[in-house]
């Protein structure tokens, strides 16, 4: 493995995965082994927001900064052609960008096929606009359209495919199809955990019954049919820097304006929302352990439920405000809940328990702690000066006639 | 004491337990002998076993009321010599629905009775001193001044087995509790946290295992009983709030097992589990559960402001008002146990040996219902 730069200390933030050795894993699981020389990578990171990850760290805070990293050359010799194919919008858009940079890091190869075009506006956004780090890191970026995939990546061999773009299996299929006749070993795709049936019984775990009309359900039935190495990840919410879509900024805008915070119902709702990483670390895990996620589906979430009320009082903590939560009944205000609030309006709460058991996976995700980080960005870029319009919101306040401040 | 017995060994000795399909009615068949994840047992070829080193005198402070009745069985069955201790207000054996006569007579005539109140440390101190006990499950201890005579009494003790709670964990936010979450040391079950403590720091080899809501047949808390009363007599159930509150219910057949699970266990020593059920249910889901165990059709829910009422010293609700679950998958991957009820099931096995057997443990009372009712009644006319 080269060594990019000297060991010295540079003035850019590194960014790498700590791959820790050794996990405590139980017999069952069967690894890939590697061999155990040593070499040095170190990855130029331009942003600090991403943060050196350290996997199998429970609720480790997350640090940044510099730090050089020793890897094995173990990851070398286990290295992977990875192609992911990216949706180019929407709250999944992350989990490619995050799971390329930390494949790199391990020392694979990867490729991002973005859907679309590279000149599009949507390129101007997170993640997109951060694929600098990503060509810097090593790894390659395309953009084209999925159902013509052997185009657009022409020539290239891949090890393993991750499918982080389709929620229908019209989508998927050219794709999956593709992958199989140019002898991808392992396809990968991302689902989403809001396929299961609500239940009495939260949470939702792997093996749950699922809505059988879902678009995600079609794709995860014909991937299980054509492929024998296969993997599915059902996602929920996520928090990270580079994030496509709202998810603790819709709390931020509300709370440093000393605006109230309108959850509808009772706020006891419980949902998981994540940082990006665990899904990444997720990811890594089943293209570094093939046969111990071949087969099976994975909740690709934290292992800690939050309350919508609790969420809105971590962000406040994180932000160091007070934070005014007000409930009220979309049906009584007359409002749709989905376009007022990012979050779904019932609990919506899984487990991780296939990733624990089969990957010996660890969740690090701490939202107190995570939250502040994401603070701090949200300031940085001036998110919390730009002036802002909460028509819904004043909307659900007038009906419930709640004072706002000017 | 050494024993020989021919043990017939069904399971290898690294078996995990397994799900058991069949439904059968509490006559030991349920609670099929275990053998443990990590035994130390003498291992000789041939059919006859010597069990001395695998056969432990052990006592449990308590044992007549709810899971060590469970606990005990299995436990003697096991081949064990086990003493309960206890004041002599409950018979020390009464047959349970749906075990055989056998089985009864069995662990009756094996059951041992030492007669004493905990709360006389003194006695307690020199009872045990001159038994001597190999190994304690300390299932009624609630302040840790209780367990301190008894850790003096037994210098030579292999282990100590606490019978701890969920309550002991510090509210959060960010649920569900797991072993490694801040506790409480405010709460209402601080003696329980105090044990834990004191057992740490006496050196002597212990496991904690927390329940949070247990249930079953002969249970004495008005969990289950408290909707099976109100689905016989048709009445809706009142429940506070929206419904949506989440809490978790174990049964003590599975509770039992992993007591059993982590005696002369080698990873359970010094270790703190969670035990409960597989997955966690919301209020309402539970009264819908309880209405499916007990063949009642789908209840009518009535949602109340439990701050709009005045229920003076009554409980108008059998469960904490707020999200309270705790994750057992350290009990899971550690130990390798699994509980093998699911909620409805579970409930089921409970009516069908308790409440549907005409038998409960309180009367019901309707008060608070009626108080709710009266005023949602009122508002909606």
């Amino acid at each position: 493995m080269a060594i990019l730069s000297s060991p010295s200390v540079c003035s850019t933030a590194f960014f790498s995965t700590v791959k820790l050795l050794p996990r405590s894993l139980s017999p069952s699981h069967k690894l890939i082994s590697f061999s155990s020389s040593l070499s040095v990578l170190h990855i130029p990171f331009s942003s600090s927001q991403l943060p050196i990850t350290t996997q199998n760290k429970g609720t480790s805070s997350v640090r940044s900064g510099t730090n050089s990293v020793t890897i094995t050359a173990a990851a070398a010799a286990g290295k992977r052609k990875v192609l992911i194919v990216n949706t180019n919008s929407g709250g999944h858009a992350v989990i490619g960008f995050y799971f390329a940079m930390e494949l790199l890091g391990s020392g694979h190869d990867v490729t991002i096929f973005t859907v679309g075009e590279e000149t599009s506006d949507k390129m101007k956004k997170p993640p997109f606009n951060r694929f600098v780090e990503t060509r810097e890191a090593g790894g390659k970026t395309v953009w084209g359209d999925p159902a013509d995939i052997a185009k657009v990546v022409g020539e290239a061999a891949f090890d393993v495919v991750l499918d982080n773009n389709g929620k229908d299996l019209d989508t998927v299929k050219p794709v999956a199809d593709w992958a199989k006749s140019s002898g991808v070993k392992q396809f990968l795709f991302i689902s989403s955990a809001g396929i299961y049936k609500p239940t009495d019984e939260p949470p939702h775990i792997e093996g749950d019954v699922v809505k059988a009309d879902a678009g995600h359900v079609g794709v995860e039935k014909y991937i299980a049919e054509i492929y024998s190495s296969w993997a599915v990840f059902r996602p929920q919410y996520m928090i990270g820097s580079g994030n496509n879509k709202d998810c603790e900024e819709w709390f931020f805008d509300r709370i440093v304006r000393s605006r109230p915070v309108p959850i509808p119902g009772s706020g006891m709702q419980l949902t998981n929302i994540a940082h990006v990483r665990d899904l990444s670390s997720m990811l890594t895990l089943a293209v570094e352990n093939p046969d111990a996620a071949s087969g099976n589906i994975f909740n690709c979430v934290s292992d800690r439920a939050v309350t919508l009320d609790g969420m809105a009082k971590l962000c406040a903590q994180a932000a160091g405000f007070p934070v005014n939560i007000v409930h009220y009944d979309p049906k009584a205000v007359g409002i749709d809940a989905k376009k007022a609030f990012p979050f779904r309006n019932m609990h919506f709460y899984s487990e991780p328990r296939a990733a624990k058991d089969l990957l010996g996976w660890k969740s690090s995700t701490n939202l107190a702690e995570d939250l502040k980080e994401r603070f701090a960005e949200y300031v940085k870029i001036g998110r919390d000066k730009k002036p802002m319009k909460f028509e819904l919101d004043d909307k659900i306040l007038e009906s419930l006639k709640v004072p706002v401040a000017v | 004491m050494a024993k020989l017995v021919a043990l017939q060994h069904q399971n290898h000795p690294s078996f995990s337990l397994l799900h058991s399909s069949s439904f059968s009615d509490f006559n030991g068949a349920r609670l099929h002998t275990s053998i443990q994840y990590k035994r130390k047992p003498v291992q000789p070829k041939g059919a006859l076993h010597v069990t001395a080193s695998g056969t432990k005198k052990i006592l449990i402070m308590g044992g007549t009321r709810f899971i060590g009745i469970f606990l005990s069985r299995l436990l003697v069955k096991e081949g064990h010599q086990v003493t309960l201790f206890t004041r002599g207000k409950a018979p020390i054996a009464q047959q349970l629905p749906g075990e055989s006569d056998k089985d009864f007579a069995d662990f009756s005539s094996r059951i041992l009775h030492l007669k004493g109140d905990r709360k006389d440390f003194d006695f307690v101190k020199s009872s045990l001193s001159a038994e001597g006990f190999d190994v304690v499950y300390d299932i009624n201890g609630r302040e840790a001044d209780e367990v301190a005579p008894i850790l003096d009494a037994l210098p030579n003790l292999e282990q100590y087995i606490y019978c701890s709670s969920a309550g002991v964990y510090l509210k959060t936010d960010t649920p569900p509790h797991y072993e490694v979450d801040a506790v409480d040391p405010k709460s209402r079950h601080k003696g329980k946290l105090e044990t834990e403590s004191l057992l740490r720091t006496r050196g002597v080899n212990w496991t904690s295992l927390r329940p949070v809501y247990i249930y079953g047949p002969l249970n004495y808390n008005p969990v289950e009983e408290w909707f099976f009363h109100r689905l016989k007599a048709g009445r809706p159930i009142p429940v506070p709030n929206s419904g949506l509150q989440i809490t978790q219910l174990g049964h003590v057949k599975d509770l039992a097992k992993l007591f059993v699970l982590v005696l002369g266990n080698e990873k359970a020593n010094k270790q703190v589990f969670n035990v409960s059920g597989d997955k966690y249910v919301t209020f309402d889901g539970l009264a819908k559960a309880c209405a499916k165990a007990g063949g009642f059709p789908d209840p009518e829910i009535v949602h109340y402001n439990p701050k709009e009422f005045d229920f003076g010293k009554k409980k108008a609700f059998p469960f904490r008002d707020q999200h309270f679950f705790a994750s057992i998958e350290k009990a899971k991957s550690v130990l390798g146990w699994r509980p093998e009820f699911d909620l409805v099931e579970g409930l089921t096995d409970s009516y069908n040996l308790d409440f549907g057997q005409g038998t409960f443990r309180k009367e019901a009372d309707f008060s608070t219902d009626d108080i709710i009712l009266g005023k949602n009644l009122v508002l909606q006319s």
